[in-house]
């Protein structure tokens, strides 16, 4: 019941946060330098023409009203139209979150489960080779370049060893998936396409992959000093030295009070999960929402880069969200 | 506490029994920061000398010779444009060490001056000064390097700022939380009673304590300025061809990687990533010391 | 049960060498309670970890430590799981750290009684609501799912106690049970080591740096110096007519309420790299003789006693308080005792009050509540009270380091803080006006800048009265000399100092700038014993100064008795007594000021001193201060008109008490005793 009141009061405090979101990315496009306008009409557009095209997006109007115009477009869930392909913003996002979303909830998913075991393991080893080895991973992971790895996976699993499909999408077009949700696995799951289940799997393999391994190595870090944290406190020796058996000491005093700090930091994985699909999107050509918003940055096409700022941040402060009251529920400390 | 022991060792009395451990972690630490200097040690000789040690120029093109693999007159063959691949990886050393050394520089000192004033004054000027790292930090931070970087377009200084201003905020935030727990602490009582100004409280007496998890924390933020920097160029955001860096290299040559071409992406990436774990490995291991100290 | 037989145990890490336990020999019989005492650094805790089994990375041990006869340095992983708790099982010095805090500390209790006890979860937990009762939990069916963070020091102690007892040991070990705790709490604590040791014959092993305090529960005692055991025997003549000159200076450094001056041995305890081949005391004994220095004496019983066994060759066979003169003690204060008011007051507090307010929502935690005192220059005042009663709070407005809520405060007539409708001085001005009241803290290592050497630390406040650089360096010089300390100190840094070595320098950094007042807070209680005396030595002297005042805080109403003129007793951010510091402790008036009293430890006491009799009824983390007299929840001669009426001080005789019933008091404490 607390948590529930907790939820309501920070969900109304995201108003003023997500309004302020709005406006800044509102004006952080319009100092952009470009022209979106030009860039759509090509060199060889009058003047005229570009007055009128900017008619047409409501560019010639006065900063305030179309500030205005904009929100009162979110209100009932228009997003506006983008100016490089004319479509509406809001379903265009639509079909490209699905994808990246399945990206990146698969591999944190994986990364914390991993981490987590790891990291455990690890710290109960401490400075012993099989918990250099582990740190020794985790520190090549986090000075990994993913884009770079995302390449060289390609180069090995599919340039050189043919295991995996070439970097081109994310399910073969002749298995005729129906798209739904736009998140391919999920959808072939849904429509019960055998095919297209074993070609969205493979497709997903490296990306996720890449993912993973940047991914994996700050949670790495942080569950092993963590759970090292709690192996050195007081209170675990006095566990210990009071005789308890090793299963009671592992599930009762070193798991929870080491998984305590665990949902602030998968949050803020998240969030440089979000950052790095840009780059893994690009690298696989997955078509998803990081390509499709860093293609309307690059373009400057306001509507789209304004949208997806939008997501992003919504997206993380509901990410944040969640991981407060996880935490809130695993440490009896935390009062909501 | 350690918890491996030896087997005891006879029955007498008279034989000692020892208990395992204690120095093995520093050990494993000093190793890392050993290895970690080293590489950096290199990384910026090769900076400095990588003229000498270039057989071709920075940006020479070898017309004849596009995209030729590996062997003869290139050591790591050459890319579509008929640069040299090796003499390229050296050259860039300097634009990547130079902006992420510069970027970090840049973001230590904006961050923690900022840190400082909003945690020793306190009162409104916290508060905004907060409210505006709350905003930075609501987004990822290479999203917002994406954003900035768009804003600030190309050009070696915009990038300095760029990556720097992304970094700012965390250390304004890290040494505000230390300066308002040293603040409790009573050698600062003991300043004030003894008679010392604020700013005297604050640049003799805070300043040099709460640098400390800034000295363990920017190593590892140099390597992730590297990344984000060869990230900004991957995308096009960032150093452009026919500069030599490592991203934008990379980025060069990701279409030959489909039809197995390697020798375009791999060389670059790989000393990006060496040289990212030095900065690592030295990061890591300065953590370790600064816990064992703790302990 | 427990046999110790010549247990050795040295640290062998890269660079650093310590002998940390040289030959130590006792053991602990069942049902008996062993006292094992000494100066931090002298090895307690680890013949602790050494008799659990675990000692620390590094370490190299010789010798037996038998527990119902089996060795526990030589047994396996599996001999020694089954050894810790069910053999012995320790209860923590920080109880709160001890306990896991994200699991409830019923789950903590049951996880120990079914490992041990082999108990069913049920019957577990309906045991463990028992041993709650049975350690003084009140509401133990609720405490059963409370966790760490909600309980208050003293509760956490008993869980902890309730922790180890429920493994069911043979051997109970304490480390440092009480530190941190207040006196009122202190003896209950003990009792219930006593109390396992009497009911389920189970050995105890008391591990305390405060012989005094722990004596009355314990049977034997046994002294630690330096890792070796100088002296052990039982615990009342030990404390009466103690044989080693090490616990005899261990005993004289303790202050007592009785007024008994304090002797101060001087130097420290040596950190011996190797076991020692001489007497490790040899340097800080007046008996010391060249045998001293080339030998180590061998422990041998003294003639004629049982099991009363020392290491020296000189043994002392005088009563402790020979040769010294009876209280009552004359304070060290220059000025007369009371006299009438100064005309020149350098401290004026009139009716101040002081609220912490929260950051979120209202209300706040009001610390002190309408304080008033005058001080002049020569006098000594001497603040007590237990921890939370607001005497660091005081501290702090007096410095200026928090602004009254109402009411005022002037340090030789000038506000160094905002007060209400008074006009301070601003700039420079301000900073002079700050450095004519000086404070000595309670940690004397963390008081000093981390980063700045000592010699920068001391000149401080010279820097602000704007001397130049060679005048500071002689004043310095002055003061060091006044403190005993080499020059050479002066360019170390704080983390290379002693406790004694830093809490110097804090005194010589208030003492330089010659103030006008000087306030000690708590500057003793972070520092081991012999230490504390020297200390407690350099403060008479400075407060001996005529033109100057002091303000002595301790939560230890023995060290205020030393040398302060006047005493003020805090409650909850009031003054509940004040008065001449022997009127006071020989003829207190409030109930307060009796319980305190009656529960400080004293060496060779007879109970029923004046103090005692009245026993609070609660912990002070659980009262809560009333609308009336603040101790009316804790006092067991509560009336609705305690309740209802707030207590003004009135004079009783000499001093002020605030509380009304003082005159009925002693036939009410006499009634007291008769039907507990």
């Amino acid at each position: 019941m607390r948590i529930f009141r907790f939820v309501i009061r920070r969900l109304l405090q995201l108003i003023p946060v997500l309004l302020g979101v709005v406006l800044l990315a509102f004006l952080l496009v319009r100092v952009l330098p470009g022209d979106p306008v030009r860039s759509i009409l090509g060199p060889n557009a009058t003047e005229e023409d570009a007055a009128a095209a900017r008619a047409r997006f409501g560019l010639d109007r006065s900063l305030w009203q179309q500030f205005l115009d904009y929100l009162g477009g979110l209100l009932t869930g228009d997003f506006g139209t983008s100016i490089q392909s004319g479509s509406s913003v809001g379903s265009e996002m639509a079909l490209r979150v699905g994808p990246t979303l399945e990206l990146v909830v698969i591999s944190v998913t994986i990364a914390l489960v991993v981490a987590t075991t790891l990291g455990i393991w690890s710290a109960k080893r401490a400075n012993r080779v099989g918990d250099h080895s582990v740190r020794m991973f985790a520190l090549a992971g986090n000075s990994v370049p993913e884009f770079w790895l995302g390449l060289v996976l390609v180069l090995v699993g599919y340039s050189i060893l043919g295991w995996f499909p070439a970097p081109n999408g994310r399910v073969d077009p002749d298995t005729n998936l129906t798209p739904l949700t736009g998140a391919d696995l999920v959808d072939a799951v849904l429509t019960a396409n055998g095919p297209a289940i074993a070609s969205a799997t493979a497709y997903l393999v490296l990306p996720v992959l890449t993912l993973v391994v940047g991914v994996v190595a700050p949670l790495l870090r942080s569950v092993r000093a963590s759970a090292l944290e709690v192996l050195h406190s007081e209170s675990y020796a006095a566990a210990k030295a009071h005789g308890l058996r090793d299963r009671t000491l592992h599930r009762g005093y070193l798991l929870r009070a080491t998984l305590v700090r665990l949902p602030s930091l998968a949050a803020l994985v998240f969030g440089t999960a979000i950052g790095s699909t840009v780059l893994v999107e690009y690298v696989y050509s997955w078509q998803g929402f990081g390509q499709w918003a860093l293609r309307g940055l690059l373009y400057r096409d306001y509507p789209v880069v304004q949208a997806s700022v939008l997501l992003i941040a919504l997206c993380y402060v509901l990410v944040f969200l969640i991981a407060d009251v996880v935490h809130a529920i695993l440490d009896p400390r935390v009062r909501l | 506490m350690a918890e491996s022991r030896t087997a005891a060792s006879g029955d007498t009395a008279a034989a000692p029994v020892v208990v395992a451990g204690g120095d093995r972690e520093s050990r494993f630490a000093r190793r890392m920061i050993i290895v970690g200097a080293t590489i950096l040690a290199l990384v910026a000789l090769v900076a400095v000398f990588a003229p000498l040690l270039s057989p071709w120029g920075e940006t020479e093109i070898d017309p004849a010779n596009t995209l030729v693999a590996p062997g003869g007159d290139h050591l790591l063959g050459t890319d579509g444009n008929g640069m040299d691949i090796w003499s390229r990886v050296l050259h860039a050393a300097r634009l990547d060490l130079g902006i992420a050394l510069a970027a970090v520089a840049l973001a230590v000192v904006v961050g923690t001056l900022l840190g400082l004033v909003a945690g020793y004054v306190g009162g409104w000027l916290d508060d905004v000064l907060m409210r505006v790292v709350d905003i930075f930090q609501s987004f990822p931070t290479f999203i917002l390097a994406l954003a900035v970087a768009a804003l600030l377009g190309n050009g070696t200084v915009n990038l300095i700022i760029t990556i720097a201003a992304v970094n700012a905020p965390a250390y304004a935030r890290l040494v505000r939380a230390e300066v308002r727990s040293l603040r409790e602490l009573p050698f600062v009582d003991a300043a004030i009673t003894s008679g010392a100004s604020p700013v005297g409280v604050l640049w003799r007496h805070l300043l040099p304590n709460s640098l400390t998890p800034v000295r363990v924390i920017a190593p590892l933020n140099c390597g992730w300025a590297m990344l984000t920097l060869a990230g900004l160029s991957f995308l096009g955001l960032g150093v452009s061809i026919p500069e030599a860096e490592w991203g934008a290299m990379i980025s060069l040559g990701a279409a030959d990687v489909v039809g197995g071409r390697w020798w375009t992406s791999v060389p670059p990436g790989l000393a990006l990533f060496v040289c990212v774990l030095g900065f690592s490995l030295l990061g890591e291991g300065l953590q370790d010391r600064a816990n064992a100290k703790r302990r | 049960m427990l046999s110790i037989e010549n247990l050795s145990v040295a640290i062998r890490r890269p660079g650093r060498q310590v002998a940390a336990l040289s030959d130590v020999s006792f053991a602990v019989r069942p049902g008996e309670v062993v006292g094992l005492v000494g100066e931090s650094g002298g090895g307690k805790s680890m013949v602790a970890r050494a008799v659990v089994g675990l000692l620390p990375g590094g370490s190299h041990a010789t010798g037996r430590v038998l527990v119902e006869g089996a060795d526990v340095l030589r047994m396996d992983d599996a001999a020694l799981a089954a050894h810790r708790g069910r053999g012995a099982a320790i209860c923590f010095q920080n109880p709160r750290g001890a306990l896991s805090p994200t699991r409830t500390i019923g789950r903590q209790l049951v996880d120990r009684l079914t490992t041990h006890q082999e108990m069913s979860g049920d019957r577990a937990r309906e045991a463990a609501r028992e041993l709650f009762e049975a350690v003084g939990i009140r509401s133990a069916q609720r405490r059963l799912d409370a966790y760490a963070h909600e309980l208050s020091g003293g509760m956490a102690q008993r869980v902890m106690i309730s922790l180890a007892t429920g493994c069911a040991p043979g051997l109970l070990i304490a480390d440092e049970p009480t530190t941190g705790l207040d006196v009122t709490l202190t003896r209950e604590i003990l009792r219930q080591f006593r109390h396992a040791a009497d009911t389920d014959e189970r050995a105890v092993l008391l591990i305390s740096h405060d012989l005094a305090s722990i004596a009355e529960v314990c049977d034997r005692v046994v002294v630690l110096y330096a890792g070796t055991v100088v002296e052990s025997g039982p615990a009342a003549q030990v404390l009466r007519e103690p044989a080693h000159p090490y616990t005899r200076a261990l005993l004289r450094s303790v202050p007592d309420v009785g007024g008994r001056p304090v002797v101060a041995t001087p130097g420290t305890m040596p950190l011996l790299t190797r076991a020692p081949e001489n007497c490790p005391f040899v340097a800080r004994c007046a008996h010391a003789d060249d045998t001293c220095a080339s030998r180590r004496p061998p422990t041998e019983p003294l003639a004629g006693t049982g099991d009363w066994s020392l290491a020296c060759f000189h043994p002392q066979t005088r009563p402790l308080d020979a040769g010294t003169p009876p209280t009552p003690a004359t304070p060290v204060g220059g000025a007369a005792v009371a006299g009438p008011v100064p005309q020149r007051a350098v401290l004026e507090i009139e009716d101040a009050h002081v609220v912490y307010r929260s950051r979120f929502g209202s209300g706040g935690h009001h610390a002190l509540r309408g304080v008033t005192l005058r001080l002049g220059p020569g006098e000594t005042l001497g603040v007590v009270g237990e921890s939370g009663c607001g005497k660091s709070t005081l501290a702090k407005l007096v410095m200026g380091l928090v602004a009254p809520t109402s009411g005022t405060v002037s340090v030789a007539g000038q506000a160094l803080v905002k007060q209400p409708g008074r006009p301070r001085p601003r700039g420079r001005a301000l900073r002079r006006a700050r450095t004519r009241a000086q404070l000595v803290f309670q940690d004397p290592i963390g008081s000093l800048s981390p980063r700045r050497t000592v010699g920068d630390s001391i000149a401080e406040p010279l820097r602000a009265a704007g001397l130049s650089a060679a005048e500071r360096d002689a004043r310095v010089a002055a003061v060091l000399d006044r403190m005993e300390l080499d020059r050479a100190i002066l360019r170390r840094y704080p983390h290379e100092l002693s406790g004694g070595q830093a809490q110097r320098i804090g005194i010589a950094r208030a003492l330089v700038g010659e103030p006008d007042l000087i306030v000690f807070d708590e500057p003793t209680s972070a520092l081991d014993v012999t230490v504390q005396a020297q200390i407690l030595d350099v403060i008479a002297d400075v407060a001996a100064d005529a033109d100057r005042a002091s303000v002595f805080i301790s939560h230890d109403l023995a060290t205020v008795r030393g040398f302060a003129d006047r005493v003020v007793v805090l409650y909850l951010g009031r003054v509940v007594e004040e008065g001449p510091v022997d009127v006071v402790f020989d003829t207190p008036r409030h109930p307060y000021t009796r319980a305190l009293l009656g529960s400080a430890p004293r060496l060779g006491a007879t109970a029923g001193s004046e103090g005692a009799g009245v026993e609070l009824v609660k912990d002070l983390e659980e009262a809560d201060a009333a609308a009336g007299c603040p101790l009316a929840a804790r006092c067991p001669f509560v009336t609705d008109r305690c309740r209802s009426e707030r207590q003004e001080l009135q004079s009783y005789g000499e001093s002020r008490a605030a509380c009304w019933r003082v005159p009925e008091l002693p036939a009410l404490i006499g009634r007291q005793a008769v039907t507990p």
